[in-house]
């Protein structure tokens, strides 16, 4: 590493600015800003690697910082730090923010240590532009694995795969999904939280490790900003939207998935910059083990 | 039909006369006992329709005339009939029958009445003390309904407010419980790096202590004292202390900073919830309303500027966390019809007649419509599910019931002004008038 990596903490609390500062400011070029819109200046100006920022704050939200600085400089990893669980806010700051973590205040030392560490190596790694690739070969045919049985769901995904051209997989359990993403691949996931009576996380998790390249997007009536925070963390979802599916918000979720695929399609694998984290739950972490070993072969399949 | 039925169960079975019997006869048929219960009997014509009621009491007066019975015992006995008797059909209810019989009525009751069916046939006599039973009965019965509904009525009401209370108190505390997530994340983090920070100078301490043995050590040789003052300095160096010093300042004061907010939010939960104070007692109002914006804070404080104009004012007994409650609402309404960034007023003063908070919001404001309905219970504009439509009807009652006002006016697209007035208390009052 030639040049330090570069942190920006927005808060606008001094007090959470100078504290962060301090315990990383021997292993990280450290900025902080107590501003959204002079936060926003600097990520203009200067490369910065790591965006960390508050969700309360009286100029904007920090899910609206964090959508714009998606804008400005699309290979800023961004990460979300709040006391409040506010749905909403963590929900915007996933789908307009795409951001990397969701973290919570008071904060664990080790554990944001350790998340700016991944973010760093992660931001670090991505060399070239992400978007200079973006706009050729996007009518490539994906394939697309739905795991959810109502018919408002499968009606825009099957509208979204036949204009597309994509081919549409389905599973009606676990097991059958297993299968298909075994022999078929998949490039985006569509999945309800539970597929027949079964809790359909572990799944995203496993594939968040085995196959960071898989985008999942996630339908769900269930609002709990905790297990939202989960997924982001431990599953590196994409998108999630509550259910009843509102049309448009769907497609566009749908459309930004199929880009991004095609985008990492035309990387080399090491530039993807999605790293989960091992889910905290215990038996969760046993079932995610147990599903990554019947994974074996889309794993050997993906390095091949 | 229950109407009917009720009726059919007061009348009674009772064979009808025909106009031409006389006189005589009829007598001997009151004196029968199967008759003695009833004033009078009925007359009817060869089709079965009522013609009219004979009474006990005409015969009687009859009788009572000197050779009454020998002049006109022969006579028959439509000559005396009252030829327009009561006469209820069956069809009515009984509130209905009872309302006819006591419009026709008449002083001493000499009379029973007539019961017909839909097609005007003679059915029975129906006497009126049985249909004034039967109307006891049923106010009795229908008293003990309303009594038991007033009381399911009283019970779902003290319900509904206690869940409502539950509801804004829960809303509260979730609010404030993250609220204390900012303080509580720097200043955690600032004790781990004090500790971490500190670390070293117990090495310092250390090393400078073994120079300092070596020094009084007559023994010690200059190649060990050279080594404790290479250590000595090393630790200097590896500790800091004068780059030190700045960084723990800092973290001592911003960590005793946050703890005092922490504290004064636990405070204000406390203050604000005033669940180990009495009912009523002297307050100043300013208080409430310092005590309800710090709960407040949470819903308010990233897009909502609060202007506080507080005058001063004199203490009034009150129940503190009610009127906290009410102020609560409030402040919660006006930052919830502030749609982006905006401004709450808050204005307080007294005058002779009382002690008056004004809140203006630049919120969206509501039309005539709306603000007709702002105080009738489980009136909302809120999606269902988001609230229960009780807390200003639950403020108004509270501000009523402390022998204050409580009004609003609004324009839709410029804001809503509360006005809260509580009464001095009259020893005030007159303190003043005096």
């Amino acid at each position: 590493m030639s040049a330090p990596v570069r942190i920006l903490f927005v808060d606008d609390e001094e007090r959470i600015l100078r504290s962060l500062a301090l315990q990383f400011r021997r292993h990280y070029d450290v900025l902080t800003e107590s501003d959204p819109l002079r936060a926003l200046q600097r990520l203009r100006e200067e490369h910065i690697h790591v965006l960390v920022s508050d969700q309360r704050m009286p100029q904007m939200s920090g899910a609206q910082l964090l959508a714009e600085a998606r804008e400005i400089a699309p290979n800023t990893l961004r990460i979300l730090l709040t006391g409040y669980s506010d749905l909403d806010a963590a929900v915007e700051a996933l789908n307009n923010g795409g951001i990397f973590r969701y973290l919570t205040k008071p904060w664990d030392q080790q554990e944001m240590a350790f998340t700016l560490r991944q973010a760093a190596e992660l931001a670090v790694r991505q060399a070239q532009p992400l978007q200079a690739i973006a706009s050729e070969g996007l009518s490539a045919p994906l394939s697309l694995l739905l795991l959810d049985d109502e018919p408002d769901t499968l009606a825009v995904v099957g509208e979204f795969c036949v204009a597309g051209g994509h081919r549409l997989l389905r599973a009606r359990n676990l097991a059958e999904a297993m299968l298909q993403l075994n022999n078929e691949g998949a490039d985006i996931l569509v999945s309800d939280l539970k597929l027949a009576g079964e809790d359909t996380a572990p799944l995203l998790k496993t594939l968040a490790q085995a196959h960071p390249r898989l985008l999942s997007l996630v339908v769900t009536p269930f609002q709990d900003t905790q297990a939202l925070l989960r997924l982001v963390n431990e599953a590196q979802i994409f998108r999630y939207l509550p259910k009843p599916i509102r049309r448009g918000l769907f497609e566009k979720g749908l459309k930004a998935a199929a880009e991004q695929a095609l985008i990492w399609r035309a990387q080399p694998q090491q530039v993807v910059t999605r790293l989960a984290e091992v889910p905290r739950d215990e038996r969760e972490q046993e079932k995610v083990g147990s599903l990554m070993g019947m994974l074996g072969r889309l794993r050997e399949r993906l390095i091949a | 039909m229950t109407h009917a039925r009720a009726l059919q169960s007061l009348m009674r079975a009772v064979t009808p006369l025909a106009a031409s019997m006389n006189i005589n006869e009829v007598a001997d048929l009151f004196l029968a006992a199967e008759h003695r219960a009833f004033l009078s009997l009925p007359v009817v014509d060869e089709h079965n329709r009522p013609l009219g009621l004979v009474s006990r009491a005409t015969l009687q007066d009859i009788f009572m005339q000197r050779f009454g019975r020998d002049l006109r015992g022969r006579h028959p006995v439509g000559e005396v009939m009252n030829q327009a008797p009561l006469i209820v059909s069956l069809e009515t209810s009984l509130e209905q029958a009872a309302k006819q019989v006591t419009a026709q009525l008449q002083y001493p009751i000499t009379e029973d009445f007539i019961l017909i069916d839909a097609q005007g046939q003679y059915c029975g006599l129906g006497t009126v003390l049985d249909l004034l039973k039967a109307m006891e009965a049923r106010v009795a019965q229908r008293n003990r309904v309303l009594r038991q509904a007033l009381v399911d009525l009283k019970e779902s009401q003290a319900q509904l407010l206690q869940s409502e209370k539950m509801a804004s108190l829960g809303q509260m505390v979730a609010g404030v419980a993250h609220e204390l997530n900012t303080p509580l994340g720097y200043v955690k983090n600032n004790v781990q790096l004090l500790r971490e920070l500190s670390e070293p100078l117990f090495g310092l301490a250390a090393a400078q202590a073994r120079l300092g043995q070596c020094l009084n050590d007559p023994d010690c040789d200059e190649a060990s004292l050279a080594q404790a003052l290479q250590a000595a300095e090393q630790a200097r160096q590896q500790a800091a202390p004068e780059l030190l010093a700045e960084d723990l300042q800092q973290l001592y004061g911003d960590t005793l900073y946050g703890l005092e907010q922490i504290a004064e939010l636990v405070v204000g939960l406390k203050d604000f919830a005033r669940l180990d104070r009495a009912m009523s007692e002297e307050v100043d109002l300013n208080d409430c309303i310092r005590s309800a914006l710090l709960i407040a804070r949470n819903h308010i404080k990233d897009k909502v500027e609060v202007v506080q104009q507080l005058g001063e004012l004199p203490r009034i007994a009150c129940a503190p966390s009610q009127i906290n409650q009410v102020l609560l609402n409030l402040l919660t309404n006006a930052a919830q019809a502030i749609e982006g960034v905006g401004r709450i007023q808050i204005r307080s003063w007294a005058d002779t007649q009382g002690v008056h908070v004004s809140l203006q919001d630049n919120g969206r404001g509501m039309p005539p419509e709306v603000l007709a309905k702002i105080f009738d219970p489980f009136f909302t504009t809120k999606p269902v599910g988001q609230g229960t439509g009780l807390g200003l009807s639950i403020s108004y009652k509270i501000v009523q019931d402390h022998g204050g006002q409580i009004r609003v006016a609004s324009e839709p697209g410029r804001g809503t002004r509360f006005l809260v007035s509580l009464p001095l208390p009259a020893t005030v009052a007159m303190k003043r008038s005096a």
